[in-house]
């Protein structure tokens, strides 16, 4: 399994999928950002800004903290929680900001652009921009404006421009086409920050490897607190950063399971959900080969998920080709099985997950009987659910006004 | 593909500039947009390029997206393009027709790609696949039809050569930084990168994005092998397709067509 770890290739691709498909006038940016970072990876300064960036700013190491009465309630395995919750701006989307806007000062680029789902990738981005001192674009999807406008309203304080999308879904998929759209105009003084291992060669390999100190910290603390790897990590996937960060570090440990978890927003038979990796095949959108929710025409289809950071039709490269080569496996949790599980981890250990991790709690339903009870298993937590309340709420049919 | 070098050897023979028009296939519906092709020939159109609708056209500005929506509200699909090609060639055999669209709508056809040429269509432009990939390259087994390249501001010159070595039919300059529908023409940094390009080719360079009136239409012929009008086309579709009547696009084209072979 030692080559999973070696990718992507020169030409951005994992196995059969990835590279870079996109107009012509985007590919100079994507040579300048490959090379970039091509030198500043290894480079020792940068690393150590990167480190205390980390440290200082965003708060890490993250914990990995045992979940009590939830292993206790699941009478299995021992339930370890990796809190990518209590970072700053309250998701692991700041990891990877933190990262690419030192690429952007590197690359002298002065304007900053982002989509955003879920609104933690917009927050995260607008936080690190607000920092630099640098404008700031945040294009999202009319529909996500309105689930996740608490978000929204974080992102002006920050002093941000937020861009509603109306074309398409109005959702993720949307606010990507839009941000693509701004960066072919203003190429030349625009740094584009992707949110999560999606688009063209290299921002899927760049961001797995900024999310990677997830995975690297919990190599460190496994060890410490049980002295040994986890049987499993369980991690939900939207466009698969927070997954691909936890991963990674692991991937050539097969002795640790990789469990990825998708949003079957009303229930996969019903099509009405964001799981390409469990329903979709092959294809390109948005710069990349990877599985895909198509109709038989190649025409994206529409999505459905509760959680605005899973509903997108497409998923990462790297994790259409761990899921080809069995390295993980990905399961799929609906709406009502993800809102349970928000409530239920809320009320058992004092901790609100965002409805996004929540499908990642979710799968432990679809898991017992298949661990030891000595057996460790870890559920990377990728944010809190503060900004999802509005959405619980509505759901429950509780009014807030 | 044939037709593609037959017409540029024609126009060249007569010292005559392209006129590319663009319209996106299925909008308002296939039938119109079978009239309206037979129609731009007669308004002076050289070349028909007809946008295949994909929900995610991430090249294109709030014009020609609008109308790839329209076109799948339609129901349009390739199959129904090639169609509407077969059907063209059988009253006009000479207008070359490319169909430009994304390759993931191409790939999921890429069987009947294969015989497309049969059908009627000389070449195709595929928006997000790098110039320097051949059909072959991406899964595309065709070798009767044109691959056409975008090459734009941003396009170093190690790319440009390898771009020209792998397109056909012509090169397609991308004017300007942005989506389909913008305007923002730099003429001389657009004649200096013409310059540029045909140092690495013989292929006819034409010109387009941005191109709306008949001014920019005629400046940027001279520096060029011809020129592409969408948008603007597209935005006139859209406003008369509730009459049904076209004339003032025609009469556009003809304003368009004087002004660049005066
Ligand atoms: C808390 C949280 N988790 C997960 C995601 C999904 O993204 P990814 O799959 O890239 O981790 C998001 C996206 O907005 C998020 O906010």
């Amino acid at each position: 399994m030692d080559n999973l770890r070696d990718l992507p290739n020169s030409d951005g691709f994992f196995g059969n999928y990835g590279g870079k498909f996109v107009p012509e006038t985007l590919m100079f940016a994507l040579k300048e950002l490959e090379d970039t970072y091509d030198q500043l990876k290894s480079d020792p300064d940068f690393l150590k800004q990167i480190d205390q960036d980390l440290c200082h700013f965003v708060g890490r190491p993250s914990p990995l903290y045992f979940a009590d009465r939830l292993t206790k309630h699941y009478d299995g395995p021992n339930i370890w929680l990796k809190r990518e919750d209590l970072n700053h701006t309250g998701a692991h989307k700041i990891n990877n900001t933190v990262g690419q806007i030192l690429l952007a000062k590197a690359m002298g680029k002065k304007r900053i652009i982002a989509e955003t789902g879920a609104g933690q990738h917009g927050v995260a981005t607008a936080t690190v921009a607000a920092r630099l001192g640098l404008e700031c674009h945040i294009y999202m999807g009319a529909a996500d404006v309105q689930r996740q406008s608490l978000n929204v309203y974080r992102i002006k304080l920050l002093g941000a421009e937020v861009h509603a999308v109306d074309s398409g879904t109005a959702t993720l998929k949307d606010a990507l086409n839009e941000a693509m759209r701004d960066w072919v105009t203003n190429i030349d003084d625009t740094y584009y920050i992707i949110g999560s291992v999606t688009g063209p060669h290299p921002y899927p390999m760049i961001v797995r490897d900024f999310n990677s100190i997830v995975g690297r910290e919990l190599r460190d603390q496994s060890i410490e607190h049980f002295n040994a790897f986890p049987e499993a990590i369980i991690a939900c996937v939207g466009g698969g950063s927070n997954a691909m960060g936890i991963f990674y570090p692991f991937v050539s440990d097969p002795e640790v399971q990789l469990i990825g978890v998708e949003a079957a927003g009303s229930g996969i038979e019903t099509g009405k959900h964001a799981a390409p990796l469990n329903d979709g095949h092959p294809g390109i959108l948005h710069g990349a080969k990877s599985y895909l929710m198509q109709d038989e025409n190649g025409q994206v289809i529409d999505t459905h998920s509760v959680s605005a950071g899973l509903d997108y039709p497409g998923v990462g490269p790297e994790h259409s080709n761990l899921k080809d080569s069995g390295r993980a496996i990905y399961l799929a949790v609906n709406d009502k099985e993800a809102l349970d599980a928000f409530h239920m981890v809320t009320r058992l250990e004092g901790i609100m997950p965002a409805l996004e991790t929540a499908h990642a709690f979710a799968a432990l339903d679809h898991l017992s009987g298949k661990f030891n009870k000595k057996d460790n298993i870890v559920i990377n937590v990728s944010g809190r659910g503060d900004k999802d309340i509005n959405t619980v709420a509505t759901m429950d049919g509780i009014s807030l006004d | 593909m044939i037709r593609l070098e037959r017409k540029f050897a024609s126009l060249k023979e007569n010292s005559k500039k392209a006129l590319v028009a663009y319209l996106v296939a299925g909008d308002p519906d296939i039938s119109t947009t079978l009239e309206l092709m037979h129609q731009f020939v007669l308004s002076g159109v050289d070349i028909i390029e007809l946008g295949v609708p994909f929900t995610d056209p991430i090249a294109e500005g709030p014009i020609i997206q609008a109308a790839h929506d329209r076109a799948l509200q339609a129901n349009t699909s390739l199959d129904m393009i090639f169609s509407l090609v077969e059907e063209f060639r059988s009253k006009d055999s000479e207008t070359p027709v490319i169909l430009m669209g994304y390759i993931n709508t191409f790939l999921a056809n890429s069987k009947a790609l294969e015989s497309i040429h049969e059908r009627g269509t000389d070449a195709v432009l595929i928006v997000d696949v790098p110039g320097e990939s051949s059909l072959e390259d991406i899964g595309i087994q065709n070798k009767n039809i044109a691959s056409i390249s975008l090459i734009s501001p941003t396009t170093d010159n190690d790319r440009i050569q390898k771009i020209c070595m792998s397109s056909s039919g012509f090169i397609y300059y991308v004017t300007l930084r942005g989506v389909t529908g913008a305007s923002n023409l730099n003429e001389d940094e657009i004649q200096k990168n013409i310059l540029n390009i045909r140092n690495s080719t013989n292929l006819p360079v034409l010109a387009g994005f941005g191109i709306k009136t008949a001014s920019d239409a005629r400046a940027l012929s001279q520096i060029s092998d011809g020129v592409v009008i969408g948008s603007v086309l597209v935005e006139m579709i859209q406003e008369l397709s509730e009459k049904k009547d076209y004339k003032k696009i025609y009469n556009y084209l003809n304003e368009i067509s004087a002004a660049i072979n005066p």
